[in-house]
């Protein structure tokens, strides 16, 4: 059989999905035919590419993004219900009624004798009011601050960075959005804002490892320096095998290995 | 699936678990990018939140995200040409142990693939990596299965051809830049 009539059959018979007859016919002009043996031999060949791992920051973008879609579509659910608020114009309209009139103020009297023995307790529970607000607020601003991170435009992720800068305590998901940003954004800008942002949250472990394993990925100069900056800010004598790696890069640029050597001096 | 387009967004949990790191793996393949790999991995699963009820009872599952898939992809680089065609750091990972000559093969493989005009790495990508059957990846690419096994015969004699090619050069001297390739025609 000729090449040209077993390409119609290849294919097949590299997904196995040909009959044993059929197998057979393929299997015999392979044995003499180099070409059409060698892509079959190129074709099991591509299994030597091994997969890649994705990132295990994946996960927690992902629940971000599905917590900040579910929240978005309860506030449209909300939105709804206001709609749906008109519908009870009617009810008002009873209520201007004398049957209605006489109804609502009992439900007055009733509510004023209750607010008045629970006056005592007012102030407390304002109190957790306000926490609680203040709660919800923190939270919205985080969410705006991820949802901003993961925006195609460099200028926008740039305003997710400086949003995560009014928080003092940030979520465990924006930690590691801004994280993330800061290893794997395209634009310099971002990662160096994003580093200034982490700068604030040198208590927390990971940021210090996830700061000095970028030490070993950037590729800007720009960005190489200010990490290095970073670690010297903090006094992070655990960063001086990655600094002294980094240090014997072969293509490093000269002030990176220059600004490398002064750091690993005053870690030391 | 049926649960996600119903309005149980958790579920979508479960299907990022099983298709997060073949997605990731297609993109990669495809486009050599990790970082941009993992963006668009993302996009996808915000796709299928947004598009939800355009799956239809008994489409099957796999066909129908990688398509979403695809249109991402394509979405992309409509935006931003594509500019790191073969990153060195995107040579395969090798695992301890492995024989030198085996390492190298993969290694020249992965290179050949990459230069591959796009449309056929696409082809190889999914029937070979993906492992999809030829009747859904011609329902994504909008022809025929007979054209796709034609293609499918093209592309791997091209990749027999590159890869021949790289074995002969030195290395480093042959790369040539798919970032020339333009993305395939969106299939919608």
């Amino acid at each position: 059989m000729k090449c040209e009539e077993i390409a119609g059959l290849l294919p097949d018979y590299l997904q196995e999905g040909l009959g044993t007859e059929q197998k057979k016919v393929v299997e015999g002009h392979l044995e003499s035919c180099v070409e059409c043996r060698e892509i079959a031999g190129l074709w099991k060949k591509l299994a030597l590419i091994p997969d890649e791992q994705p990132s295990e920051m994946g996960r927690a973008r992902f629940d971000a993004m599905l917590q900040a879609y579910q929240t978005g579509r309860r506030d449209e659910g909300t939105a709804r219900r206001v709609d749906r608020g008109a519908s009870f114009w009617s009810v008002f309209q009873w209520l201007r009624s004398p049957v209605g009139a006489v109804a609502w103020s009992i439900v007055l009297v009733v509510l004023g004798a209750y607010i008045g023995m629970q006056l005592g307790s007012a102030k407390s529970s304002s109190q957790q009011d306000l926490a609680a607000m203040h709660t919800e607020l923190t939270n919205m601003r985080q969410m705006v601050a991820l949802s901003m991170l993961q925006q195609q435009s460099a200028s926008q992720r740039l305003e997710g960075v400086s949003w995560t800068r009014r928080e003092g305590q940030l979520d465990p998901q924006v930690l590691s959005a801004l994280m993330h940003t800061l290893r794997y954004d395209q634009s310099v800008d971002v990662r160096l804002a994003a580093l200034d942002a982490l700068s604030r949250h040198a208590g927390q472990p990971q940021v210090k490892k996830t700061v000095v394993d970028a030490l070993q990925e950037q590729q800007s100069p720009l960005m190489q320096v200010a990490l290095i900056d970073q670690l010297v800010e903090w006094r992070d004598a655990e960063a001086a095998p990655g600094l002294e790696k980094l240090r014997r890069s072969p293509n490093l640029n000269p002030t990176v290995r220059q600004r490398a050597d002064w750091a690993i001096s005053k870690l030391n | 699936m049926l649960q996600v387009r119903d309005g149980a967004g958790e579920t979508l949990g479960v299907l990022f678990e099983r298709y997060h790191a073949p997605l990731y793996n297609f993109y990669t393949k495809l486009t050599g990018d990790r970082a941009l790999s993992e963006d668009l991995v993302q996009e996808v699963f915000l796709r299928i939140l947004r598009h939800r009820q355009t799956f239809r009872d008994g489409t099957p599952f796999r066909a129908w995200i990688y398509q979403i898939a695809r249109n991402a992809r394509i979405d992309h680089f409509r935006k931003t040409r594509p500019q790191v065609p073969f990153e060195p750091e995107m040579a395969p990972t090798v695992t301890p142990g492995d024989p030198a000559q085996q390492r190298q093969e993969s290694e020249l493989l992965h290179k050949a693939l990459m230069e591959l005009p796009e449309e056929k790495r696409e082809l190889l990508v999914l029937c070979r990596f993906q492992e999809l059957p030829y009747e859904d990846v011609a329902r994504l690419v909008g022809c025929g299965v007979a054209t796709v096994k034609v293609r499918i015969h093209r592309a791997m004699q091209e990749l027999r051809q590159i890869f021949h090619q790289l074995q002969a050069a030195p290395a480093g001297s042959t790369q040539r830049a798919a970032a020339q390739n333009l993305p395939p025609r969106r299939v919608t």
